[in-house]
């Protein structure tokens, strides 16, 4: 036996020479790691929507129905700043329609969203909310086992970034697993 | 009467074989030091080394391997294993099924060492993933190997050097060893199933984060360079395309592998001195150093006495089929089957006198390709799957490759040789 795994070395180094080591870290790029393998017990998923999740890949879905027993919490968030700077410099009156047009765009995200739900028979709540995109996240996302997050969430309009600078913040200030898409 | 110089001739080549088989230094070092004292000793003149050189296989083999190199930085075949795995979506059968289907295909392109060092690692995280007995995936894909390079003129080493020296063509290789490849293939897989039935399950409370454990995998992110990945394809599929008309467009294999390496490099960009630094030169000195020491049995006369006393048994081309077919599996099951092919082509070559040896290439095809499938060390592609396996922790024995790679060589030459019987011998 001995012999015989000493036989293979032997002939695999001569064969394979450093071909294997190149090649196994070429694959390290991409595989998971040993921590990364275990799968954690989810039993709620906070699912956060702004007017740039309008593209949500089926990947997600099949995250989601991944978890059949937890519960799904989804919440479209408006920028409760640019309210204020609408109220300071243009008034009341705009800030109504403001809130109306973004109430109308969470409403067509958010119903995209229930079709898809509703196809794959999972359960969920929802809410519409004015506020400040990241700290809102950073103070009720620790409630939940998972979050669910556009890479363009809280983005300037010009979506300048790969990965905008509130969903940077969101991974380094929540300590959850954070399925980013 | 035996002359001294084929005593000589006779006594390099058993000590070079005895040296690649104890692999105590390493084959291309012992098949130069074999070339190098036959030149010594003037057994092959050095006029006459062009003769038995053959450029051949060696330029197809050099092009392959350029193709090959510059292909691999572009991430290819990371996302084609990748795109596998995730097809399998964990389920143990379809793994069982697609990774040797998709490593037969590999490897009637490429050669079976670097089909399976490239799709080998990704099939040792999925079972780990499974949480599976790896053993049975792991047989079926080097068995897959050896099967797939079975199919073309370039999959497997001696199919390159059975095509230069019988001028046989890539599309002669496809109409005789494709359809017993294929049938093969699932022979293996079906011979694998029942061998291990019991233990390729799959977890059913766990199925689904399996799963999803395995389709976060993707494949795009394998890929390095998106043009160079373009370009790589289309030259591939050109090249295989060409390979389809070489001989009507009169080119030699080693042409259309050189063009399309040549093109490869001018299209990508590639540095030539890194292209070039990754060819296998050891591999190609060794198939240069085998040529020599080959050519010197043919030189001394020493191949020739040896078939006359062949066909002093062997009197029409079924006996010579199925003694060439079940020979070259059995030898090839023990020693490595580059320098036996290198060996039998001469004599396949002396035997033509009196026997039609169109059959015979087929015969020696089938045993050289298949007959590695039999042990642990009878191909190159088994030991490197083996060795990556113990690499990871994972011991394969002899016996355990044995008992399931005797039982599949058996099958397979049984049914390609049975095929070759019906085509050229008749009922």
């Amino acid at each position: 036996m001995v012999k015989f795994a000493d036989l293979i070395t032997r002939k695999f180094q001569n064969i394979a020479g450093n071909r294997y080591e190149e090649i196994l870290k070429a694959y390290e790029e991409f595989f998971l790691t040993e921590e990364e393998m275990a799968i954690p017990d989810i039993a709620s998923i906070l699912m956060l929507l702004d007017r740039y999740a309008s593209n949500i890949p089926d990947e997600v879905y099949e995250t989601i129905s991944s978890y059949p027993d937890a519960k799904l919490q989804l919440v479209y968030l408006v920028d409760e700043s640019v309210c204020r700077l609408i109220r300071e410099t243009l008034g009341e009156n705009d800030v109504k329609k403001f809130k109306d047009r973004e109430e109308g765009r969470a409403n067509e995200i958010l119903s995209k969203v229930r079709e898809r739900l509703k196809e794959l028979d999972i359960a969920w709540t929802e809410d519409v909310i004015f506020g400040d995109k990241s700290e809102y996240v950073e103070d009720t996302g620790q409630k939940y086992d998972m979050l669910i997050v556009s890479k363009h969430y809280g983005s300037e309009t010009a979506k300048t970034h790969t990965v905008s600078p509130v969903v940077f913040r969101i991974v380094q200030h929540v300590g959850k697993p954070i399925v980013l898409y | 009467m035996i002359s001294s110089q084929e005593i000589m001739a006779l006594s390099v080549f058993v000590g070079v074989y005895a040296l690649i088989m104890s692999e105590r230094i390493h084959r291309t070092v012992a098949a130069m030091i074999g070339a190098s004292l036959i030149l010594i000793l003037n057994i092959v003149p050095w006029e006459q080394v062009p003769k038995y050189l053959d450029l051949n296989t060696i330029l197809l083999l050099a092009g392959m391997m350029t193709v090959v190199n510059i292909a691999r930085d572009s991430g290819l075949f990371e996302y084609i294993a990748i795109k596998t795995a995730r097809l399998s979506k964990g389920n143990p059968m379809k793994v069982l099924l697609l990774f040797p289907i998709i490593t037969a295909l590999v490897s009637a392109v490429l050669d079976n060492v670097t089909t399976v060092l490239l799709l080998t690692p990704m099939l040792i995280y999925i079972t780990r993933q499974m949480d599976i007995n790896p053993l049975p995936f792991l047989l079926a894909e080097v068995f897959a190997s050896n099967i797939g390079g079975t199919a073309t003129l370039i999959g497997d080493p001696p199919n390159i050097m059975i095509g230069s020296a019988a001028g046989l063509s890539f599309n002669k290789f496809l109409v005789n060893m494709a359809p017993i490849a294929f049938l093969d293939l699932f022979v293996t897989v079906g011979i694998i199933y029942l061998a291990y039935r019991g233990t390729i399950g799959s977890h059913k409370g766990r199925s689904e984060a399996i799963r999803l454990s395995i389709m976060s995998l993707r494949g795009e992110e394998a890929i390095k360079d998106r043009t160079l990945f373009r370009k790589s394809v289309v030259m591939i599929t050109a090249i295989i395309v060409a390979f389809f008309f070489h001989d009507r467009l009169g080119l030699q294999p080693a042409v259309i592998a050189l063009s399309g390496a040549s093109l490869l490099l001018l299209w990508s960009g590639t540095s030539p001195e890194y292209a070039l630094e990754k060819v296998e030169w050891a591999t190609l000195f060794f198939f240069g150093g085998l040529f020599i020491v080959v050519g010197s049995l043919v030189e001394t006369g020493a191949i020739d006495q040896l078939a006359d006393w062949m066909l002093g048994y062997v009197h029409t081309e079924g006996e010579a089929v199925l003694l060439i077919s079940w020979f070259s599996a059995f030898s090839s099951a023990v020693v490595d089957n580059i320098p036996f092919t290198a060996t039998m082509i001469p004599l396949i070559k002396a035997m033509g006198g009196n026997l039609s040896t169109y059959p015979l290439w087929w015969a020696l095809s089938l045993g050289a390709c298949l007959g590695g499938n039999g042990t642990a060390i009878g191909a190159s592609a088994n030991v490197v799957v083996v060795g990556m396996a113990y690499r990871e922790g994972i011991r394969i024995t002899f016996g355990d490759f044995l008992k399931v790679g005797m039982l599949i060589m058996l099958a397979t030459v049984g049914v390609g040789s049975a095929l070759i019987w019906v085509r050229y011998v008749g009922l």
